[in-house]
């Protein structure tokens, strides 16, 4: 047994599928103890983009520092669009007469110049309808504002409720964003209802992975059961064992996972009660596997022996064919383990998952983003990295499956 | 039904008795089939009843939400359980049931009423083998010939473009819908993100509305295949690699044969038994795809389900159930048969078990 | 003497490993045959006779490559073709083969007529379907196989039949050559002998011109070709009649192999059967000197050191040994 863990290890793609899946698990773990946001605290009040916010009052209300920086180039990225870059482009190869090749609109600093130099709002600009004119007018007033290095000022009700300076903040004032009151980070943004995705996800991941492993262990002690009894007594148990596995084998899993779980009502639905209904249905191939296998065994000639020599069933059982089958029912336990939380996601994405208001898995995280149109809102990070996390989940352990089956059938191997 | 033909052409007595055999052999399976489907009708049948507290009332406050007459409740209630016939024995119901199936009455949808179960399944049936038996048999030719690439180039087939696949196989079909809708049809706007035609079209025979119809049809469909290539090419390839250092290789090449007529001889001794994959990806593969069919609320039996589900349809939910489990059933016997059919290995096989 | 069919020179051939250490399984083989006659080639398994027969046919493919030597069909030199003349040219018309395992040689999900088909349009690409159908209708009947065979699979054929289905088809073009590898070491009494009588009736009918027979089977050599070779460790120890190697072997390998033959008959039991100790040298590293001298008994001290050349006796006989004839003849007589 020892040696053969070894030689999993030594096998590459075990090896990297170990890895993937430690890794995950290990995210899933600690991720959401060291993060300082709850999985189900709503933070913003829809989808925002990953970054860091930080509160514009607290910022207004910091002392600055004075920083030896040219701040118009990052601010003219910020305000202007790829659209607009295009648009002043044209213009001055129209009417600024400057070459094409001279613009180079990545280089925003020396665009910027040539702008600035080249623009004229009293250029007749023949050809350019009014409105275009006045956009165009419009664009050079707003560069012009945001290029503005003075200070800004601040100001505030006085006593008599008359406006009077409060602040001047300078163009090349900076503070750190750390030192600010209320500044939250949110990696992965936030989704629909404005919980951080990324500890939401991690938490998820955690979930469905117990969801998973709760499910492959039922099924799997099930199928065992069921493959061990028929592969071990034959006869008419054998028939009836195997009718059943049969007809379960061609029914679709997900229709019975279907309707199971569409007859357990909503707030009896938690995740352990999910993966129980999935390990209640997933068991039919790992039984079909252990009773060939059993049926190969019991013609060993260790196997008789132990028969002849009067020990008990049970006894039979776990000395002399557990062991000899323990390889497989590993390997189907993993793959079953993915499959289950593929059928968390299928079932949360249909309605009929865990209680939503209690828990979250990847399938909810899934299903939120569908109903609240995250694709159609260029929200990716609400779904891409779920569907990223699930992929790399079942990726890992089918990698760790692979690997198993060439350790113990090495003719696999070429 | 080439080789039956021909068994009657000929019709020498050992032919007959060969024919006997494929006649006994598929009848035992299409019985057994039978038996399965019996079994499926009687968990679709039964397990809707274990839901616990009454299901008749919560259906009836539901559907009569917003009337203050206690009447018109009392007067629903009366008419679901009369309409389910709760209202008789376990037993009966069950004969009831099994009836009416095959007077293909499937009962009333609540949530469409007063449109019939039937009616509303025979609108999105089509739209569901239109899109899955196409994509789940060209992903399966794909994988196989991306497998069998595999076995004869090994390379840099073997590790970039197989690990690729099978990454995306490992996606769950409904996760890759999200991808593809993102990307195609949001970022590049090559493609409309759901539906099965243009919301302003009405369904006909036009030019406009099969091309209409044809647009929408890609990312489903692309779906579909990009998901099962992965799994079937790995099979194919250790298949592959078997068959190409069997004998017959090795003699054909001894009696001058072309190796291209010998690649063609391995893929097809490799692809028969995949066929048997095919079957099995049947029963796995289409909870996926009947969710992904939900993500691009294409107008499928995956959507019919998925609005049953949250209008608490239960009708309409028990006909989609039992609906895909004869899809699945009617496609496990089709490629058992085929393949006993093609491949000389099993004809072989199945008669010995006689 | 009649017209040669099959000249060797000097063949040497070697499969490639993938750990560098090449295997020299065929090392300097010569032969003749002439038109009409019959080879066997007779060893242990491990010999060396397989690779012999796969490096007579001229089309090598890994991990087998040739390394020199000659070999001459009806006067033509093959070794020197590049593969896809060879395919074109020789193979089938000019060389077949029928390999050890002939069990799994047919592709098991093709008809046989179109695998007959596909063959003959290698080389000939004018001959119709139904010209092709007849053709072999017509020669499965002479060879006194059911042409029903035609229609059926590999896999609905049983395994005399498939064996006897693998030989039509080989010799369905007439080769000038065939090189049989144990085509009968795998079938039953029954299936053997009819597959004998098919081999001995492909020559008299003339659809091969020549023939050669490998086999461990020393008997069936003696029944069916008219020459015998004995070959160990990739070289030929002795070469002659089927009588002379029978009744009046040699070398001392042949010697010994003739008394590890069981016949059948009265007081077998009796007579303590001989076999050769030890096993065939390993062809990564073949011993120095006499390959066969660590098993030899009569080997002395520079049996293991000088390599010995092929010597000729009788005018047409030839063995590889370092005593004479005479002497090995009378150290035979005083061991019984």
């Amino acid at each position: 047994m020892l040696r053969q863990i070894k030689e999993a290890f030594r096998n590459p793609k075990f090896l990297v599928g170990f890895i993937l899946f430690v890794l995950l698990l290990l995210m899933a773990i600690f991720y959401p103890m060291i993060s300082m946001y709850e999985p189900l605290t709503y933070y913003a009040t829809s989808f925002e983009k990953p970054g860091t916010y930080v509160n514009i009052l607290d910022i207004a209300n910091s002392e600055g520092v004075k920083l030896n920086v040219d701040t118009a180039a990052g601010r003219l990225d910020s305000v202007l669009t790829d659209d607009q870059k295009e648009t002043m482009k044209d213009w001055l190869v129209r009417f600024g007469g400057v070459e094409e090749s001279a613009i180079d609109l990545e280089d925003s600093e020396s665009f910027l110049k040539l702008w600035q130099d080249n623009y004229d709002s009293k250029n007749p600009q023949k050809g350019l309808r009014t409105a275009d004119k006045k956009a165009v007018a419009r664009l050079d007033k707003q560069l012009t504002t945001a290029l503005n290095s003075d200070s800004i000022d601040i100001a505030g009700k006085n006593e008599e409720g008359e406006l009077e300076v409060v602040k001047s903040i300078p163009g090349d004032h900076f503070i750190n964003a750390g030192s600010v009151g209320n500044s939250y980070t949110f990696p992965l943004g936030t989704d629909n209802f404005g919980a951080d995705v990324l500890t939401k996800l991690t938490s998820s991941i955690r979930v469905s992975l117990r969801i998973g492993l709760v499910a492959g262990l039922i099924g799997t002690a099930i199928g065992l059961t069921i493959g061990l009894l028929a592969g071990f007594l034959g006869g008419w148990v054998d028939n009836f064992l195997t009718f059943v596995t049969n007809i379960f084998t061609v029914i679709p899993s997900f229709v019975i996972l279907v309707l199971i779980s569409n007859a357990v009502s909503a707030s009896a639905r938690g995740a352990t009660m999910v993966s129980v209904i999935i390990g209640l249905t997933s068991w039919p191939w790992t039984a079909r596997s252990v009773r060939s296998q059993v049926l190969s065994l019991r013609g060993r000639d260790h196997v008789n022996l132990s028969k002849l020599s009067g020990h008990s069933m049970p006894r039979i059982i776990l000395q002399d064919i557990l062991p000899y089958v323990a390889s497989y029912v590993v390997m189907a336990m993993i793959l079953q383990i993915s499959s289950g939380i593929l059928a968390e996601a299928q079932l949360s994405m249909l309605g009929l998952g865990p209680n939503t208001s209690t828990t979250t898995t990847l399938g909810i995280m899934m299903n939120w983003a569908q109903q609240y149109s995250a694709m159609q809102s260029n929200s990716w990070w609400a779904f891409v990295p779920v569907v990223i996390s699930i992929t790399l989940i079942t990726f890992s352990l089918n990698l760790m499956n692979t690997g198993l089956d060439q350790v113990f059938n090495p003719q696999l191997r070429d | 039904m080439r080789h039956i033909r021909r068994a009657f052409s000929v019709s020498t007595f050992d032919e007959v008795i060969v024919l006997k055999g494929y006649l006994k052999y598929y009848g035992k399976r299409i019985m057994w089939y039978v038996l399965t489907l019996v079994v499926a009708v009687f968990l679709n049948f039964l397990l809707p009843r274990l839901m616990p507290g009454d299901p008749v009332q919560q259906l009836a406050a539901q559907a009569t939400a917003g009337s203050t007459d206690p009447t018109v409740y009392l007067k629903t209630v009366e008419q679901y359980t009369k309409e389910f016939g709760l209202d008789k024995s376990l037993p009966e119901q069950f004969f009831i049931y099994v009836g009416n199936i095959f007077q293909g009455n499937l009962g009333t949808s609540l949530s469409k009423y007063p449109r019939t179960v039937t009616d509303i399944l025979g609108g999105s049936i089509g739209w569901t083998l239109a899109l899955q038996i196409p994509g789940i048999i060209v992903g399966w030719f794909l994988g196989n010939l991306l497998g069998a690439i595999a076995a004869y180039i090994r390379k840099s087939i073997d590790t970039v473009v197989l690990p690729i696949f099978m990454f995306i196989s490992n996606m769950p079909a409904f996760g890759l819908a999200f991808i593809m809708i993102f990307i195609f049809s949001n970022k590049l706007g090559i493609a409309p993100s759901g539906g099965g035609y243009a919301y302003d079209l009405v369904p006909n025979f036009s030019m406009e509305f099969v091309g209409s119809v044809l647009k929408y049809y890609q990312m489903p469909f692309w779906t579909m295949v990009l998901i099962s290539i992965g799994g079937q090419a790995i099979g194919m390839r250790s298949m592959s690699i078997y068959e190409l250092n069997a004998d017959y290789v090795k003699y054909s090449r001894f009696l001058g044969i072309k190796d291209h007529k010998i690649v063609m001889y391995v893929f097809r001794n490799a692809m028969l038994p995949q066929i048997t994959g095919l079957a099995m990806s049947f029963g796995t593969m289409i909870g996926g795809n009947l969710v992904a069919e939900m993500v691009y609320s294409y107008p499928g039996i995956g959507t019919t389900m998925f609005q049953a589900i949250n209008t608490r349809d239960y009708p309409l939910l028990s006909g989609c159930t039992l609906l895909i489990t004869i899809m699945v059933l009617i496609a496990n016997l089709v490629v058992e048969i085929l393949y006993g059919v093609v491949d000389p290995r099993v004809k072989a096989a199945q008669m010995e078990t006689e | 003497m009649g017209k040669v069919m099959l000249e060797v020179n000097d063949l040497k051939t070697k499969y490639v490993t993938r750990f560098k250490e090449d295997v020299y399984a065929v090392d300097g083989v010569s032969l003749k045959i002439e038109e009409g006659k019959s080879l066997g080639v007779a060893g242990e398994s491990g010999c060396g006779k397989s690779t012999l027969a796969l490096s007579l046919i001229g089309y090598y493919f890994a991990p087998l490559h040739y390394m020199s030597g000659e070999i001459i069909i009806d006067g033509q030199n093959i070794s020197g073709m590049k593969p896809d003349e060879v395919r074109k040219k020789v193979l089938g018309t000019e060389v077949a083969y029928i390999p050890q395992a002939a069990m799994n040689a047919l592709n098991p999900t093709q008809k046989i007529i179109r695998f007959i088909e596909d063959v003959i349009q290698v080389h000939d690409k004018s001959l119709s379907k139904k010209d092709i159908y007849d053709m072999a209708v017509e020669r499965f009947r002479i060879l006194g196989l059911p042409p029903e065979v035609l229609q059926k699979h590999a896999v609905e054929l049983s395994g005399g039949m498939k064996q006897r289905t693998v030989i039509a088809i080989s010799t369905i073009l007439s080769p000038k050559v065939l090189i049989a590898d144990e085509p009968s070491s795998a079938l039953d009494v029954t299936s053997q002998k009819m597959v004998i009588k098919m081999m001995r009736e492909l020559m008299e009918k003339g659809f091969i011109k020549s023939m050669i027979f490998i086999t461990h089977e020393l008997p069936l050599l003696y029944n069916v070709t008219d020459d015998i070779m004995v070959m160990y460790a990739g070289q030929i120890v002795e070469h002659g009649t089927a009588k002379e190697m029978v009744f009046d072997p040699v070398h001392p390998y042949s010697k010994g192999l003739m008394g590890s033959i069981i016949v059948p008959e009265e007081g077998t039991r009796d007579v303590q059967l001989e076999a050769i100790p030890g096993t065939p040298p390993n062809l990564k590293h073949p011993p120095d000197g006499c390959r066969f001298a660590p098993r030899c008994k009569y080997a002395k001290p520079e049996c293991k050191v000088y390599d010995v050349p092929e010597k000729e006796f009788e005018g047409h006989r030839m063995y590889r040994c370092i005593y004479d004839v005479d002497y090995l003849k009378e150290a035979y007589g005083r061991n019984g």
